[in-house]
């Protein structure tokens, strides 16, 4: 069947867009400009100069592609109020999801890409505020909780109150752990040291390997949910009734 | 005669936008010649100290900071519009309202910079530039959102119904065209002088121009797409998608 005639066009391409972002998204922020995982936060002002002015290449280079590319969230994000429309709850929860996510672009990525590319463009600026950069940027990343923690807890009470079998129950749950995350994250704006530091074994590591197994299971759950897709609003076919919609 | 639903009212907000943009830029005294990113400390603090440029700055980044958000409800009839393709999903819809939520915000935090900049212009020169370099960065760099709206309505109307399209094609490739022009501006914090830095040809006349042309060209496109709805009246039946979305 011809990709014109694919009548789930939309959705797959909503899908491929969220595979494509996440795979830049690590190559952006662990390979490029290294502020995953994050440099400390007790580092002196010398400290800090140091790591930018090492880094410098990398971080211009590497959020000019965030720049260009950034717009990839907006069909990741459109796709997940999509099953969230799916399912039998009132759209409110879409709409909810929608708004929230489309504003976390902002404070917990652009925001410190712009405030690492500032740093990292003069070397020669004075140390405290490159410093204060330093600290803007990583604050503002790791400390954006409020965004993912409504989102994760708005998806998980749509899932869990859905009768459309849209996407299971345990992932319903595994919302509650992600949302959870975000509230042990909090810590990162008081303590400078420690496991609960903004590069601290609970506020960052722990955040990051819940995140990394969110993201798996959401974005297979996602593929299986387009796979089963009818296009009507009752529950959702599973995958051997499903085999003609494609 | 259909029922009066308000859809006028916005659009023909755009001229009195129109008018608000382009004094804005022009009584900006950093945009005419823009501010070179080489420019030394002194010179920036200079620049926010001088009293003829002071409250230029600041009525310019006023009405500039109406100016972002006043754009919201034209975008919004975008959104209106590709609701009427003939799409399976809400799913470009929904992109489309992301956009419009993002783009406006991240200029208002360049315009924010701005204001800060000039409302102590007597601060540590060093601190000046640092928000001026937030400023003029977030500003160039504030791509993101106005390449995804392009792509998005582009791909939008390359996936209508071709015998009864919405937007003719030439619309789709010319959105494509523009973010393309977009892209350059995205790669300003590598260059401080050049055609690559955030005063430099790529990054402010191309990306503004496009900016500026993307702006016309979509009010124009947009507005006649509504009169002729509106000519059509019932003509064009409500289908199930547009129920559906």
């Amino acid at each position: 069947m011809s990709w014109r005639n694919n009548s789930k066009r939309e959705l797959w391409l909503a899908w491929y867009s969220m595979i494509a972002f996440y795979n830049i998204f690590v190559i952006v922020f662990f390979v490029l400009t290294h502020a995953q995982p994050p440099p400390y936060p007790y580092w002196s002002d010398a400290q800090v100069v140091f790591w930018f002015s090492h880094n410098r290449g990398g971080l211009l280079t590497g959020f000019a592609i965030m720049f260009a590319l950034a717009g990839l969230t907006l069909p990741a994000n459109a796709l997940i109020a999509y099953s969230i429309r799916r399912m039998s709850v009132s759209r409110a929860f879409a709409y909810s999801y929608l708004v929230i996510y489309s504003l976390a672009a902002l404070p917990g990525m652009l925001l410190l890409c712009v405030v690492l590319s500032v740093g990292a463009m003069r070397p020669d600026r004075d140390p405290v505020l490159i410093h204060w950069l330093y600290d803007f940027a990583f604050l503002s990343y790791v400390g954006t909780m409020g965004i993912f923690l409504i989102g994760s807890l708005v998806w998980m009470l749509a899932i869990l109150l859905d009768k459309n079998r849209v996407l299971p129950k345990w992932f319903g749950y595994l919302n509650l752990c992600n949302a959870l995350t975000e509230v042990v994250v909090s810590p990162a704006w008081i303590f400078h040291r420690g496991v609960l530091d903004w590069n601290g074994l609970i506020s960052w590591w722990l955040n990051m390997v819940v995140f990394g197994i969110y993201t798996s299971a959401f974005i297979m759950l996602l593929r299986n949910m387009i796979q089963r897709e009818d296009f009507g609003d009752g529950p959702l076919p599973t995958h051997q009734l499903a085999g003609t919609a494609r | 005669m259909r029922r009066a639903d308000g859809e006028l009212i916005l659009f023909w907000t755009l001229p009195a936008l129109a008018v608000l943009w382009i004094s804005a830029f022009f009584l900006f005294p950093g945009f005419v010649h823009p501010m070179s990113p080489s420019m030394t400390a002194a010179q920036v603090a200079d620049f926010y100290r001088d009293p003829a440029k002071l409250s230029r700055i600041r009525y310019s980044m006023i009405l500039f900071n109406w100016f972002g958000v006043g754009l919201v409800p034209m975008l919004t009839l975008l959104v209106m519009q590709i609701k009427r393709m003939a799409h399976r999903t809400p799913i470009l819809s929904y992109c489309l309202l992301g956009c419009i939520a993002g783009g406006p915000t991240v200029f208002l935090i360049a315009d924010l910079f701005w204001l800060l900049a000039a409302f102590a212009p007597g601060r540590d020169p060093q601190l000046t530039v640092l928000l001026n370099d937030l400023a003029w960065m977030t500003f160039t760099t504030a791509v993101p959102f106005l390449i995804g709206q392009s792509l998005i309505i582009a791909l939008a109307i390359y996936l209508d119904r071709p015998d009864r399209p919405v937007f003719r094609r030439w619309v789709a490739h010319f959105n494509v065209v523009i973010a393309a022009a977009l892209v350059p501006a995205a790669f300003t914090g590598l260059a401080l002088s050049g055609p690559m830095a955030w005063n430099g040809l790529l990054p402010f006349w191309l990306k503004n121009l496009a900016i500026a042309a993307w702006i016309v060209v979509m009010s124009i496109v947009l507005g006649r797409n509504i009169y002729r709805q509106r000519a059509e009246g019932s003509a064009r039946p409500v289908t199930e998608q547009t129920v559906a979305a």
